[in-house]
């Protein structure tokens, strides 16, 4: 491995790591909100339907597939596909985005309000601090796109670098909807 | 992230880019030992209005007291003091400590000391600096609010730090700043692992890297796992300030479903005691070298040290429950933090056998940082000693939240760690600006700093141990505290005096900037690889990559015959006849 390629993965190893420790902290409060809950959700408080994370969930696979398309297309040089794939990543991490917001949007309507106890808190809490990497994620890919030419200096490592960022993302939701939506 | 990779940068020309954006790590290394000056500066006068209010209460802080306090003809008024030892410790720590120490060593040493051209991200270490002064910013501005700074203590415990407890803005500032002071340090962090990894100059093996290294690399490990653990702390918290969420309110003050207050002293401590070694490791580190390049013989056991630091830093993840033995925990945990509070006791002991081993018959030389290194072995001693009292469940439970743990924690990372610092800034101020500190006022500096600082820190262990508790306003008021008054009179007096003779630091350091004798290119006579090259190092430090031959503490090698009582890592090692 080349020093500049050992790097990058070793900081961005490190980054990830450190953006873990982050959501995990947040897992850590929950299983004790949760556990110390007498029921959860809270009495009067209806279990959030499953559509909507569900359909989040689909979005942000798919949009984790075609990064991964990404990284392919960029190793055997092919930009003009890697383009339309990123394009395709862009466009379902938007779609997740807009997923969530209909999420919170239907939490609102069924009267769980930001201010309705620890339940409301750990739902949009939790959400709204994944929603905002998403949002530093896409810009990620938005600054992929502006370098996504053939004269960038080491774009496959940057592509990886973004890539794994977003796979991470998408495996940070992964435990989200299955911890706090399904069980 | 594209970086460096140990090519020759060209180097910059505009100021602009020379002095404020620059990408230089020894540039960035001086931004971070500035910025750290001042804030030590700031913090410092926290501490003496501190002092003087609880000696002096009721009489107006002298020569600046009317202008701070106009309201109260120059006293300090109590919710100004729950404000000042809120600001005096998260400024002393996250302001004062962490860029002194790893900014500004972790920067200037690292590429250094094992022969690199640059960090191996120079721009994400500029962005940590501009991170960090973004974030001074921030809590500076707080001060200027209508409701004044944070004032929920450093440890910002819920319900102190809730909306109930801190009404104003001050709190929430102190959340966005710290948020954006963790940034800058995973950031920091990021970068000093992999530089550390990756541009180990040829033959450098890990236990070839001085301690220095091994200190400000371990540190930076913890930073990167346990930064972010508080800065999910401080987003719920302002989640729960700004937003109107409940994750640390409890009964009345949460509507449905309780949260949790407790959760957050245990967010804040699995960060927190790791925090307090990211603070001593580097001035270990640099301890574990200038006793030995000071003694002029190989350190003793130096593998061993670095191991033992190691294990330190392995154990400080897995003890920070001795912080909240008072919160009800269950007896088995107690017992089970206690156990584990105790281990780290016994690699502690073996790097500072280690420490006494390497001056043990050396011939010593008691140049300024030596001497600052000496002081370091003391304080740290009595901190680490006193710290078995307080990681006891029994004795904890009657110390705690007194003066005692007060004395404690100043002693271990408050007294060692400036003393460390003042060391290593005695050490390589010749190499980073080209010229000597005044030796005389240096050592004056040394004993105006270490008598008096033993007077402030031991007596607080003993007002501690009196039953004089923290954070209170007056001490006058309780007539069980009255008999404290003269240790209390005691400490404020050496603050003062200590304060005082920081003044002489100052004026060394400003004279010696401009008119320091012109520092050869190895004035200490040792040999890492930061002393085979001149004074101050060009911008790209080695126009050759070094090859490392041999350890860093090659000293009083009876086999040297070149006149020299030590030799450089650059050098095969120098053996004995067969």
């Amino acid at each position: 491995m080349k020093r500049s390629e050992l790097q990058n993965n070793l900081a961005m190893t490190i980054a990830l790591i450190s953006a873990a420790m982050l959501f995990v902290t947040l897992f850590m409060g929950y299983a004790v909100y949760r556990s110390s809950a007498e029921a959860w959700p809270p009495v009067g408080m209806a279990h959030v339907s499953l559509t909507l994370p569900f359909l989040s969930t689909i979005f942000i696979a798919v949009s984790s597939w075609f990064c991964f398309q990404v990284k392919n297309l960029v190793a055997i040089n092919d930009l003009k596909r890697a383009n339309r794939n990123l394009n395709l990543t862009m466009l379902m991490g938007v779609g997740f985005m807009i997923s969530q917001s209909f999420l919170w949007l239907q939490l609102k309507e069924s009267g769980i309000y930001v201010t309705s106890g620890i339940f409301a808190s750990v739902m949009y809490g939790f959400t709204w601090i994944h929603a905002v990497h998403v949002i530093g994620g896409l810009l990620a890919l938005v600054y992929l796109k502006i370098v996504l030419r053939p004269k960038t200096n080491e774009l496959l490592q940057k592509t990886i670098n973004v890539e794994r960022f977003w796979h991470f993302l998408g495996i940070v939701w992964f435990a989200m909807f299955m911890g706090m939506f399904v069980f | 992230m594209s970086g460096g990779y140990n090519e020759i940068h060209p180097e910059p020309t505009t100021f602009w880019s020379k002095y404020i954006i620059s990408f230089d790590h020894k540039v960035i290394a001086k931004q971070f030992m500035w910025y750290g000056i001042f804030f030590l500066g700031l913090g410092g006068m926290m501490a003496l209005l501190i002092r003087w209010t609880l000696t002096y209460p009721g009489q107006p802080f002298p020569i600046i007291g009317n202008l701070l306090f106009p309201h109260s003809a120059g006293v300090v008024p109590p919710d100004s003091y729950a404000m000042l030892f809120t600001m005096h410790g998260t400024i002393m720590i996250f302001y004062a400590i962490t860029p002194l120490l790893i900014g500004a060593f972790g920067n200037y040493c690292i590429p250094l000391m094992i022969g690199a051209r640059d960090m191996a991200f120079p721009m994400l270490n500029m962005l940590s600096f501009w991170f960090a002064f973004l974030s001074g910013i921030v809590l500076v501005a707080s001060l200027l609010l209508p409701l004044g700074a944070a004032a929920g203590g450093w440890t910002s415990y819920p319900t102190l730090s809730t909306m109930i407890g801190s009404p104003g803005a001050g709190q929430t500032l102190w959340c966005v700043a710290i948020f954006l002071f963790g940034v800058s340090s995973t950031m920091g962090a990021v970068n000093y692992v992999t530089t550390v990894i990756t541009l180990r100059a040829p033959g450098m093996g890990y236990f070839d890297m001085p301690l220095t290294i091994w200190g400000l690399w371990l540190t930076a490990i913890l930073n990167a796992i346990f930064v972010p653990v508080l800065g999910a702390g401080v987003i719920l918290l302002t989640m729960d300030r700004v937003m109107g969420t409940t994750f640390f309110l409890a009964g009345a003050s949460a509507t449905s479903g309780s949260g949790d207050p407790v959760l957050f002293q245990h967010v804040f401590w699995i960060f927190g005691h790791p925090e307090v070694y990211i603070l001593i490791l580097p001035a270990w580190g640099i301890v574990s070298d200038l006793l030995s390049f000071f003694s002029r013989k190989p350190a003793f056991g130096a593998k061993s040290t670095a191991l033992a630091m190691t294990a330190v830093t392995i154990l400080s993840t897995l003890v920070y429950g001795h912080h909240m033995f008072t919160t009800q925990m269950s007896p088995l945990l107690t017992q089970s933090f206690m156990t584990l509070t105790m281990t780290i006791s016994i690699p502690s002991a073996i790097f500072f056998a280690n420490w006494l081993g390497t001056i043990w018959k050396g011939s010593i030389r008691f140049d300024s940082p030596m001497l600052f290194s000496l002081g370091v072995v003391f304080v740290f001693g009595l901190g680490g000693l006193t710290g078995l009292h307080l990681g006891t469940v029994s004795t904890d439970i009657y110390l705690h939240d007194t003066y005692f743990v007060v004395g404690h924690f100043h002693y271990t990372m408050a007294a060692s760690v400036l003393l460390g610092g003042y060391a290593g800034l005695y050490f390589w101020f010749p190499k980073m600006f080209g010229r000597m500190m005044n030796e005389t006022l240096a050592k004056i500096h040394f004993w105006g700093t270490m008598i008096p600082l033993n007077g402030i820190f031991f007596g607080m262990l003993m007002i501690g141990y009196g039953g004089m508790h923290r954070r209170i306003y007056n001490p006058f008021v309780y007539e069980s505290l009255q008999r404290l008054i003269p240790i209390n009179t005691l400490v404020t007096q050496s603050a003062i005096l200590m304060g005082a003779f920081q003044i002489v630091f100052v004026i060394n350091l400003i004279w010696s900037l401009y008119k320091g004798k012109k520092a050869p290119n190895n004035p200490w006579n040792v040999g890492t690889l930061e002393w085979t090259i001149p004074s101050p190092p060009v911008h790209h430090n080695y126009d050759v990559i070094p090859v490392v031959k041999c350890g860093p503490h090659e000293l009083g090698n009876p086999n040297l015959k070149n006149g020299r009582d030590f030799q450089y890592q650059t050098e095969e090692l120098v053996q004995g006849p067969a």
